[in-house]
């Protein structure tokens, strides 16, 4: 057990239950989930590995296409991809699917592993201030800046402007900007809207090679649903924010919902004849970097470093932090087994395996995952293609007899308290005790109430007691409100007794007042039995103090009462019961 | 072994009969190597992935082979093992070509190689590295390396370069396996 544990701890890459099938640490491979695919694009079982490559964000921007470790095929994509998927827009056979890569307002779709067709997002309408400024330019009627304040305070305004003047907003120098707007002002103005997330979604069949519509979120806050074979639009869902991340299952025809994460941290769904989705469905305490369903239950990497799970009402059912920021998440699907988990990558170079809130396994990697893909690859059910920052491929197998432990890695209760505790039988008088309380429970219910009311009974007289003959520290007297406190110092045979007198009224003075003492003769014996008080100025603090000599040397001590008395009076204003210590006999030498 | 069958054996009438498991991961050109070496009138001319396993014979020169053609798809992989009582010799087929799954297959031999039924014997073992005429193949070098085949030290282990569908390098590794289990059979 804990060789096996070391075992594992130390070696970072022998997994119990990955393989590592392939490792290139310097594949020079700039993307993220979204821009890679498994797909069997040419019928023949061999699954290929499709990545939309980045590349520098500006140049070498490619399709590449993997057959196993090897490239295939490379396609060079002119603006940012920002969405790959596979999908089969007909049914001719062989069933090779199409591949879709989004790219700025453009669907390239290949089939074959050649370009076919280009699909262009409807345009937007262009402000029509925007629109008259450029043809004022046209005639040549408008100075570049004051094209530039014009456009400018526009900007400040919240308009959103096309590209060619955002674009021109950006040039600082005068020269820079008459030759920009000398290129562009003949051409006619447009505006086009950027694609930010792309998915697919069956259109009528449910079968694995079904045709499928594509789905695409845009800058323009809209959903689009693209029909596959004539390349129209089927549906247009307007959204209150821009969407980043879609997840859709359904069928177009039959019944669908598409989830949808947005810039604004929250999360829309849309079902089949919505109108209405400016009701936020989740709203999430920080913004998405991931969202993934199971089934019915929606999975959110937030950037709080937190994993949370949501039903598809939208009520959450959990919360778990991980230890780093998420990079990015994906769903592992291992048919064969039946087992469904949510993969983690963190930006400590781990990848964390979710099973429901439960972590089951976590991957290490020697740099951070920032692309994910789990699924067929080549001939292999469970493949799990990973690209990092530094722009490696790494590709690990699900071994084929894996085991999760659906249990936590880290918390949950010790395994101490699974352990059966060896509780002793129960003894005859435990039962006979039982047997009784169940026979007499009335009885037993009466006796005990009965007591407690004597018991509140006594309380309440002896109260009332104390009251009547103000024994208490306190006096209750309202017209000579007075506090009494007194202390005991010394070991004895004599000591000494401080009484001290407060008056606590606000502004009435306490006047023919006398302290005595009741204390047993034979014991004690007072240097003072009586101290006349003088008149007691309200808030000040009075000691008045006596000698008291202990006259046992038995070791015997008593109650010694202090009674504070007013002239005229038969019962004392306040009683104070003070015990005596003990004295120490006296030392003889 | 009956007294006819020793007898007829000593006299040189019968051949010898081995019992061979032929292993690998799917697509890797088992049945298609098991296909070379049958006479030509039962000979398939249409090879189809396998289900479970096929029992298949043929005969070289100096013994007749039993092969049990097992499939390599991981849902018959655990059937595998229910063979290694009865096997004389074992051949794995590596798809040399398959860069991806030869940590798949290098798992897959270690199961084989640390079952119980296999650890007690002496059984030898040959290894195709097949399709070797593909152009992503690597040579039987790399793919023994890649197998950590150095590290079988108790086995009798061959591996041979191979192309099913020619037959190239096929029959030296049959001799190789032929040999070895003559050793085997002779001793038992
Ligand atoms: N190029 C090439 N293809 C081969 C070779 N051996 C087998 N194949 C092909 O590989 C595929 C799978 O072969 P098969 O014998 O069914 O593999 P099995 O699953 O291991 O039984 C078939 O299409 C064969 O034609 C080979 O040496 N070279
Ligand atoms: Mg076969």
């Amino acid at each position: 057990m804990s060789a096996a544990e070391t075992r594992s701890g130390s070696t970072e890459e022998k997994s119990d239950k990955w393989l590592d099938a392939y490792r290139d640490p310097v594949a020079s491979l700039y993307t993220f989930t979204q821009c890679i695919t498994l797909a069997d694009i040419q019928a023949d079982g061999d699954w290929k590995l499709i990545i939309a490559d980045l590349g520098t964000g500006m140049f070498n921007m490619k399709l590449k296409v993997y057959k196993g470790t090897n490239l295939m095929s490379e396609n060079t994509i002119i603006d940012l991809p920002t969405g790959v998927v596979t999908f089969y827009m007909d049914l001719n056979e062989p069933r090779t699917p199409a591949i879709a890569v989004a790219s700025g307002p453009y669907i390239y779709i290949y089939k074959n592993l050649r370009p076919y067709f280009k699909f262009t997002l409807p345009q937007i309408e262009v402000n029509a201030v925007e629109e008259d400024l450029w043809n004022q330019m046209k005639e040549s009627s408008l100075n570049v800046y004051v094209l530039r304040e014009m456009l400018e305070g526009m900007r400040a305004d919240g308009t959103p402007l096309t590209v060619r003047s955002l674009r021109f907003l950006q040039l600082q120098d005068g020269a820079d900007m008459v030759a920009f707007a000398e290129m562009y002002k003949n051409t006619p103005l447009k505006k086009q809207t950027v694609i930010t997330c792309l998915g697919t979604m069956k259109k009528s069949m449910a079968e694995e090679d079904a045709i499928s519509c594509l789905i695409i979120g845009t800058e323009s806050k809209c959903i689009y649903v693209l029909d596959p074979e004539a390349f129209t639009v089927l549906a247009t869902m307007p959204l209150p924010i821009v969407p980043v991340f879609l997840s859709v299952t359904g069928m177009f025809d039959v019944e669908y919902r598409i989830v949808a994460s947005c810039r604004n941290g929250c999360i829309y769904t849309l079902k089949r004849g919505t109108t209405d989705t400016e009701k936020s469905f989740i709203e999430l305490n920080s913004q998405p970097v991931g969202l993934e369903r199971i089934g019915k239950t929606i999975y959110v990497g937030c950037m709080d470093e937190t994993l949370q799970c949501f039903t598809s009402k939208g009520k959450k059912l959990w919360t778990v932090q991980v230890p780093a920021s998420i990079t990015t998440i994906e769903v592992l699907d291992y048919k064969t087994k039946g087992f469904k988990a949510v993969l983690v990558a963190l930006s400590n170079c781990e990848v964390h395996l979710y099973k429901e809130k439960y972590l089951v396994d976590i991957i290490k990697t020697d740099s951070v995952v920032t692309g994910m893909r789990f699924g067929r690859f080549g001939r292999e059910e469970g493949a799990l293609i990973m690209t990092t920052r530094g722009g490696g491929l790494i590709i690990k197998i699900l071994k084929r007899n894996v085991v999760f432990e659906e249990r936590d890695l880290t918390g949950g209760p010790p395994a101490a308290q699974n352990v059966k505790l060896n509780i002793p039988k129960k003894t005859k008088l435990f039962v006979d005790q039982t047997m009784r309380e169940r026979e007499n429970a009335v009885a037993m219910h009466r006796t005990f109430q009965r007591d407690l009311y004597l018991l509140r009974l006594r309380a309440a007289r002896e109260y009332a007691k104390a009251l009547d003959k103000s024994m208490n520290p306190i006096s209750s007297d309202p017209t000579e409100p007075l506090k009494l406190a007194a202390q005991v110092q010394g070991i004895g045979p004599v000591f000494k007794m401080t009484v001290n007198l407060q008056n606590t009224s606000l502004s009435q003075a306490s006047v023919n007042l006398l302290i005595t003492f009741d204390f047993d003769d034979k014991l004690y014996n007072f240097k003072k039995t009586y101290i006349p008080v003088p008149m007691l100025v309200p808030g000040l603090n009075y000691a008045f103090e006596t000698f008291i000599e202990c006259l046992s040397d038995k070791g015997v001590s008593d109650n010694v009462k202090v009674y504070v008395l007013k002239e005229g009076k038969n019962i004392p204003i306040i009683t104070g019961v003070i015990s005596m210590p003990v004295s120490e006999t006296l030392v003889v030498v | 072994m009956g007294l006819f069958d020793g007898l007829a054996r000593w006299l040189g009438i019968k051949k010898k009969e081995a019992n061979v498991l032929v292993v690998g991961l799917d697509n890797s050109g088992k049945t298609t190597i098991i296909n070379h070496f049958k006479s030509e009138e039962y000979k398939n001319h249409d090879i189809v992935p396998t289900i479970g396993f096929q029992v298949e014979k043929f005969k070289t020169k100096s013994l007749s082979f039993t092969a049990f053609d097992m499939s390599g798809q991981g849902r018959y992989r655990d059937l595998w093992q229910a063979y290694y009582r009865e096997c004389h010799g074992v051949i794995f087929v590596i798809d040399s070509s398959d860069k991806l799954r030869i940590v798949v297959a290098k798992d897959e031999l270690d199961a084989l190689l640390k079952h119980p039924e296999v650890q007690r014997k002496r059984i030898p073992i040959l290894f195709f590295a097949n399709k070797m005429d593909l152009r992503d193949a690597v040579s039987s070098v790399k793919c023994s390396q890649l197998m950590e085949l150095e590290n079988i030290r108790d086995k009798a282990w061959h591996i041979c370069a191979s192309n099913a569908i020619t037959g190239d390098g096929l029959d030296e590794g049959i001799q190789w396996l032929t040999d070895q289990l003559k050793d085997v059979l002779v001793k038992k």
